[in-house]
């Protein structure tokens, strides 16, 4: 039997109780906070109506786990808040505040995935985020640095849930409004755990594998959110090995374009990045996700049955030899490889070399490796060496606050936002983790 | 509302082309798991069908479907040389078959579908039962099917 009246709509804060969030302008009429809820009409059971249970068909269950929903017309619109500007992520002023995502940005970023299903969006209206200050920290003295023509290689490093990914999206956000040429790489152990068809590249020593769907896919992903950067630039170098008829003036749009065949991905995606690297062209930024994934040896196996180690494969050494400071990018370039810890293994070779690393850049004594422990893996250590390691830590209160006041006047956090709920639940959080925040926050009308 | 999927479907999209897949001359479903396929094969387990697929660069998940017709013909080739399916099963059979014809204790213990090491009788030979026939592995494999 259901209740008369749903327990959300008890919830709900009075005008009385509801005080007007500072950093929302227009929000001044706080009973617009869901008037109305179906919910239990919705949860009222009626026996009677037995439904036939349809069997999902194949790969239906993994494409609703993998869902990426970014518009809820469920929630209430946030108004007054300003869009996403590329110089409000390295302004030292903005941090704090909360900006939507323009529609074309929102475009460019869900093509090349930089969204994940772990992430909140289907709550709200439209996709917003917060400025923060590692935001501003890590994104401006980026940009300073590319606008020098300098290579940036970092790995976000952080808590679980502190919001490394979240970075990460800012980051290819700021690549694309700063007119960069973005490629990214959203989960890393999807070209390690053999779930993806692999071959021999013909004619090379020591042996080396591509993905070849995988690489379609990336090229096709990439071409499509980088349109607009890379039709504009003509071909420089003789590409008479690829497939298609490439006249001389043709755009990399075009090249990126030229094939439709997995057997070709790599050739054209190699050729590509060869045009990235001469002179005069935008600055590249490569972005992956799920660093430790590729810094072990792959569940692939070699024609001699040998387990084929990550670093092997094109792409992968592609992105490993970018980090590892060998490859030399004359236009600037961003390498930035962002590290899980949700899912990962732990692996001795990736810590010391993080360690070392930050000891590097604080320019402290470089911490020796165990010399009991003789499993270090050498290719993990070139692969980041000299990279610079930025840990992403917790938010302040402010930005808890006007994150909070964002989520009400979404609908979504049904208390009143003051010092003292913030406190508690910045608290409650760790201090201020992030994606612990939306636990204690979010989660309870998650459905 | 926007919603992006993962695109899983790869396999149906291929499968609509491609009906059957004919590996050393007997059909198979191109949604068959590549594994699965080899190791249909009498005396092909997962061992040899682990390096057979490594060595034509076929990932574990691979389906029939998805592999290119180069791949799959040159798997017949392969399977062409191997001692497998009515030919390994000949062999197992025709070993039973001596021991019979020899009039050993061992061949008419199989005769019999009894245990043949000397184990007890009275309980749990349900195994034997199974396995000492004289037709071991059943018949042989009608070629084209």
């Amino acid at each position: 039997m259901a209740a008369a009246n749903c327990w959300r709509c008890l919830g709900r804060p009075s005008t009385q109780r509801l005080l007007a969030p500072s950093s929302i302008p227009s929000f001044k009429n706080p009973t617009s906070v869901a008037a109305f809820t179906t919910s239990a009409t919705f949860l009222a059971k009626d026996d009677n109506q037995e439904r036939p249970i349809e069997a999902p068909g194949p790969g239906e269950r993994k494409a609703f786990r993998k869902r990426i929903q970014l518009s809820n017309d469920n929630a209430l619109k946030v108004s007054g808040l300003s869009e996403l500007e590329a110089q409000q992520l390295v302004d030292p002023t903005a941090v704090g505040q909360m900006a939507s995502l323009p529609t074309g940005l929102v475009d460019q970023l869900r093509t090349i995935e930089a969204f994940k299903p772990t992430q909140n969006w289907g709550l709200f209206r439209s996709p917003h985020m917060l400025v923060r200050k590692d935001t501003v920290d890590f994104l401006g003295d980026m940009t300073k640095r590319i606008a020098n023509k300098e290579t940036v290689r970092t790995v976000i490093e952080g808590e679980r849930g502190v919001g490394k990914s979240m970075l990460g999206l800012q980051t290819m956000a700021a690549g694309f409004m700063n007119k960069m040429v973005v490629i990214n790489i959203p989960e890393a152990q999807d070209l390690v755990e053999a779930r993806t068809d692999y071959s021999y590249i013909p004619r090379t020593t020591p042996e080396q594998f591509s993905h070849p769907s995988y690489i379609l896919k990336l090229l096709q992903a990439l071409r499509s959110a980088n349109e607009e950067v890379l039709s504009k630039e003509i071909i420089k170098l003789e590409h008479i090995h690829l497939p298609g008829n490439l006249s001389r003036n043709a755009s990399l749009a075009t090249l990126a374009n030229v094939t439709k065949e997995p057997e070709f991905a790599w050739p054209v995606f190699n050729a590509l990045w060869q045009e990235l690297l001469q002179p005069g062209r935008p600055p590249i930024m490569f972005t992956l996700d799920g660093l430790s994934h590729i810094m072990r040896i792959s569940d692939y196996r070699s024609p001699s049955f040998n387990l084929i180690h990550a670093h092997d494969f094109a792409l992968t050494r592609l992105f490993v030899e970018a980090l590892g400071g060998k490859t030399h990018f004359p236009n600037g370039a961003a390498i930035v490889g962002v590290m899980t810890k949700g899912n990962w293994l732990k692996d001795k070779s990736v810590e010391k070399a993080l360690e070392q690393a930050r000891a590097a850049q604080a320019e402290l004594p470089i911490p020796e490796r165990d010399a009991y422990y003789s499993k270090y893996d050498e290719r993990v250590f070139e692969a980041l060496k000299g990279v610079e390691v930025f840990d992403v830590k917790s938010i302040s209160k402010l930005e808890a606050r006007s994150l909070m006041e964002y989520w009400a006047a979404s609908g979504v956090l049904r208390m009143r936002v003051d010092e003292k709920t913030v406190s508690e639940r910045w608290t409650l959080a760790g201090n201020g983790v992030l994606g612990e925040l939306e636990r204690v926050s979010l989660y309870v009308s998650r459905l | 509302m926007v919603i992006t999927t993962y695109d899983g479907y790869d396999l149906q999209k291929t499968s609509l082309t491609i009906l059957q897949v004919f590996v050393l001359g007997i059909n198979f479903h191109p949604q068959k798991l590549v594994k699965k396929t080899l190791e249909s094969f009498y005396s092909l387990g997962p061992q040899t069908s682990a390096r057979i697929m490594a060595k034509y660069t076929i990932h574990p998940l691979a389906r029939l479907g998805t592999l290119p017709v180069k791949t799959v013909t040159s798997l017949t080739a392969e399977l062409s040389t191997m001692t497998i399916d009515n030919d390994a099963r000949r062999i197992v059979q025709d070993n039973i078959k001596r021991l019979r014809d020899m009039g050993s204790y061992r061949g008419r213990r199989h005769a019999m579908g009894l245990p043949v090491r000397g184990q007890q009788t009275r309980n749990q030979i349900v195994t034997a039962r199974k396995l000492n026939v004289l037709d071991r592995g059943g018949g042989d494999r009608i070629r084209g099917t």
